[in-house]
């Protein structure tokens, strides 16, 4: 009898032990891997990209990176905010192109390109949109493929050429990656909430809590 | 209860039991590191990209999952089987039960070989997760061998 209880004590605490793995490692993997603490150090300056209402106090800074499959997760997530509440807040676009993105800076060159002529969001859409063609190409494949979408939004492809490689867009996009470092992000996509950075949202529904949450705060 | 009792009779040689407690706390490390992974393949697109590594390309690829099925959750249901075999070996002592389980990590190790030319040669990215699992099964199969070598070759 003592040796059959023994024998459930022993399978029970491999039960509890393996549950208790289970558990910890989905903790582990959906743990906020970033400080919760930091606060966005460039303020939203007249070089950014923003859309929504600019007279909002509520203001949403996305640091993303075109390659990043999680960052076009987020691209469609924060359409719908921007349809539902872009009254309300002010959604800030910056570049923190990931080295291990082959084509991430050659994407952020191109939307910034596409700025030059009055076209940032709607490349910028078409880039997220693209993203399983232009990801998988070589270099100078995914440069014809941005200078297809510089065509059909009706661009002038030759200054768009021009400016892909231009230093001035380089230099842009540094800095904004620079302020990104400065303002600990380092992981796509990072965004900041009224300049304090937010946890990795678990699920849409929390990010969209979190914003309604501030925009009711700040009416 | 049988703890630790073993059918040495029935062996060529015994079992040193490092070997097995090697094979059981391996084989439940390897559980964790593709319980993760397999967490990870769920819960990791909304946690975005991290600024350093190829984990993200590779668990975002196409090879990483078959059918819907991320391949890490293979690695755990294989890693679990094969502690849960080292479990109940210590349990009830029976050296067919160990055997069996020495006999499944090649399966392990031909998977991690595969995900190793994968990252290295097709998706051109190497996750230190996935690494840890080739060590894990490189090892299993290393202990399985020489718990193989224990056995006379009329066990089955």
């Amino acid at each position: 009898m003592e040796k059959k209880i023994k024998r459930i004590l022993f399978w029970f605490g491999i039960i509890v032990l393996v549950g208790g793995a289970v558990f910890g490692m989905i903790k582990l993997a959906g743990r906020a891997s970033m400080s919760q603490t930091a606060l966005l150090a460039n303020a939203i300056s007249a070089s950014d990209w923003i859309q929504g209402n600019k007279d909002s106090r509520v203001f949403l800074v996305e640091y993303s990176d075109f390659q990043c499959p999680a960052c076009k997760i987020f691209y469609s997530f924060l359409k719908d905010i921007e349809g539902k509440y872009g009254d309300r807040l002010q959604l800030v676009y910056r570049h923190f192109p990931l080295s291990q993105h082959a084509n991430a800076m050659l994407a952020a060159q191109a939307a910034e390109a596409a700025g030059k002529q009055g076209k940032f969001w709607e490349m910028h859409d078409k880039i997220f949109e693209g993203q399983n063609t232009w990801a998988s190409q070589g270099k100078s494949d995914a440069e014809k493929t941005f200078t297809s979408y510089a065509q059909s939004s009706g661009l002038n492809t030759d200054q768009f050429k021009k400016d892909l490689s231009s230093n001035e867009i380089k230099v842009k996009i540094e800095n904004d990656y620079k302020g990104g470092i400065k303002s600990g992000v380092n992981a796509t996509p990072t965004f900041f909430l009224n300049g304090k950075k937010l946890p990795p949202p678990t699920s849409y529904g929390d990010f969209e809590n979190t914003i309604v949450q501030a925009i009711n705060a700040n009416p | 209860m049988e703890i630790l009792r073993t059918q040495s009779s029935k062996l060529s040689t015994p079992i040193h039991k490092g070997s097995v407690w090697a094979f059981v706390v391996i084989s439940f490390l390897g559980f964790l590191d593709a319980t993760f992974l397999t967490a990870e393949h769920y819960l990791g697109p909304l946690l975005g990209c991290p600024i350093f590594g190829g984990c993200d390309k590779v668990l975002i690829s196409p090879y990483s999952a078959v059918g819907g099925i991320p391949v890490a959750m293979f690695g755990a249901v294989y890693y679990l089987t094969v502690f849960i075999l080292g479990v109940a070996y210590f349990d009830t002592g029976r050296a067919r039960i160990l055997r069996f389980a020495a006999n499944l990590t090649p399966l392990g190790l031909i998977a991690s070989l595969w995900f190793l030319y994968l990252q290295l040669f097709v998706i051109k990215a190497l996750c230190f997760y996935c690494i840890i699992s080739l060590l894990t099964s490189t090892l299993l199969f290393v202990l399985g061998l020489i718990i193989r070598s224990r056995f006379g070759a009329d066990m089955t």
